[in-house]
């Protein structure tokens, strides 16, 4: 009789526990899922919204009446969390187009790429500095140690597109090293002020323990009216 | 347990799975809706950011 029980209250407990084993299991491959495949569903779709806003909003905007970098006196103060232009990357893709947002948090980093507040404008003297996700969320920088001397990094802020160079091969660097977003940013080569631009991910690939960086200095500028750089149509 | 929820669940065979079926399909949607997303920044695949203040980054936390 009691052994009858006992057998019985055995295998109830090994059922719930090989249960238990399988429901963790299959958690595990959902969040599996979750991270590689649906975040960059939903970036990719959050991206191309801000894209839209983007272009709806250059549409409206007299846009045209301004060219040039630094004609408007005192430009408005980009919105945080809102898209302003839109970067370019060849190396990445002819059609690889991410929205630039303001500022870096962690949401603003899931609908696109995140520009350093405080950090220059595009076009701007100093550094403009932009950070993105090297894996998940739609994988913008996976390509990052790709990028060679003399690639083409292009900025669309809806009046002008600014062509900047890689200048050298992606440096690796500890994540306190803010001094690679300076507007002279340190080991990057630059001398002297100018018009910079500096992207960081994170390194290694699926880890946090660096980040990779790379600078760019302006080579070009062209008007939105005169069509797209020769970098983007070539 | 899955025995302790289908002896529970109401109607015949093809009811009871009909309504598994809806059940399974609610958790998984909570999870992907409410919590992966709550999840997903603790993982470290988010910190790509420079940041000196800190140790996080500003990619992390918030």
């Amino acid at each position: 009789m009691s052994s009858r029980l006992s057998a019985r209250s055995l295998r109830l407990v090994v059922r719930t526990f090989s249960e238990l084993c399988i429901t963790v299991g299959a958690l595990i491959v959902l969040f599996v899922a979750y991270v590689l495949l649906w975040t960059g569903v939903k970036a990719a779709d959050a991206a191309e919204g801000e894209i839209e806003t983007l272009h709806s909003r250059w549409a409206q905007e007299p846009a045209a009446l301004s060219p040039g970098p630094s004609s408007a006196p005192s430009p408005a103060p980009y919105r945080d969390g809102k898209p302003f232009a839109t970067l370019h990357i060849p190396r990445f893709g002819a059609d690889w187009e991410w929205p630039v947002l303001e500022n870096t948090e962690a949401r603003t980093l899931q609908k696109g790429l995140g520009h350093y507040s405080g950090t220059a404008r595009p076009g701007e003297t100093g550094n403009f500095a932009v950070a993105g996700h090297r894996r998940t969320y739609g994988d913008p920088f996976k390509d990052f140690p790709r990028l060679r001397p003399g690639d083409a990094v292009i900025v669309n802020d809806g009046t002008t597109w600014f062509t900047y160079r890689i200048a050298k091969e992606p440096y690796r660097t500890v994540p306190t090293d803010t001094a690679v977003v300076d507007p002279v940013p340190r080991r990057s080569g630059f001398e002297g002020p100018g018009r910079y631009l500096t992207l960081t991910t994170c390194e290694p690939e699926w880890g946090s323990s660096h980040r990779l960086i790379a600078w760019a200095h302006l080579d070009a500028t062209r008007p939105v009216s005169e069509g797209k750089p020769p970098d983007l149509t070539g | 347990m899955y025995g302790w929820i289908w002896r529970h669940l109401p109607g015949n065979a093809w009811v009871r799975g009909v309504i598994a079926l809806v059940l399974v399909l609610a958790v998984v949607y909570a999870l992907f809706q409410y919590v992966f997303p709550w999840a997903e920044p603790l993982l470290p695949f988010g910190e790509v950011t420079v940041d000196g203040a800190s140790a996080g980054g500003a990619g992390a936390g918030q």
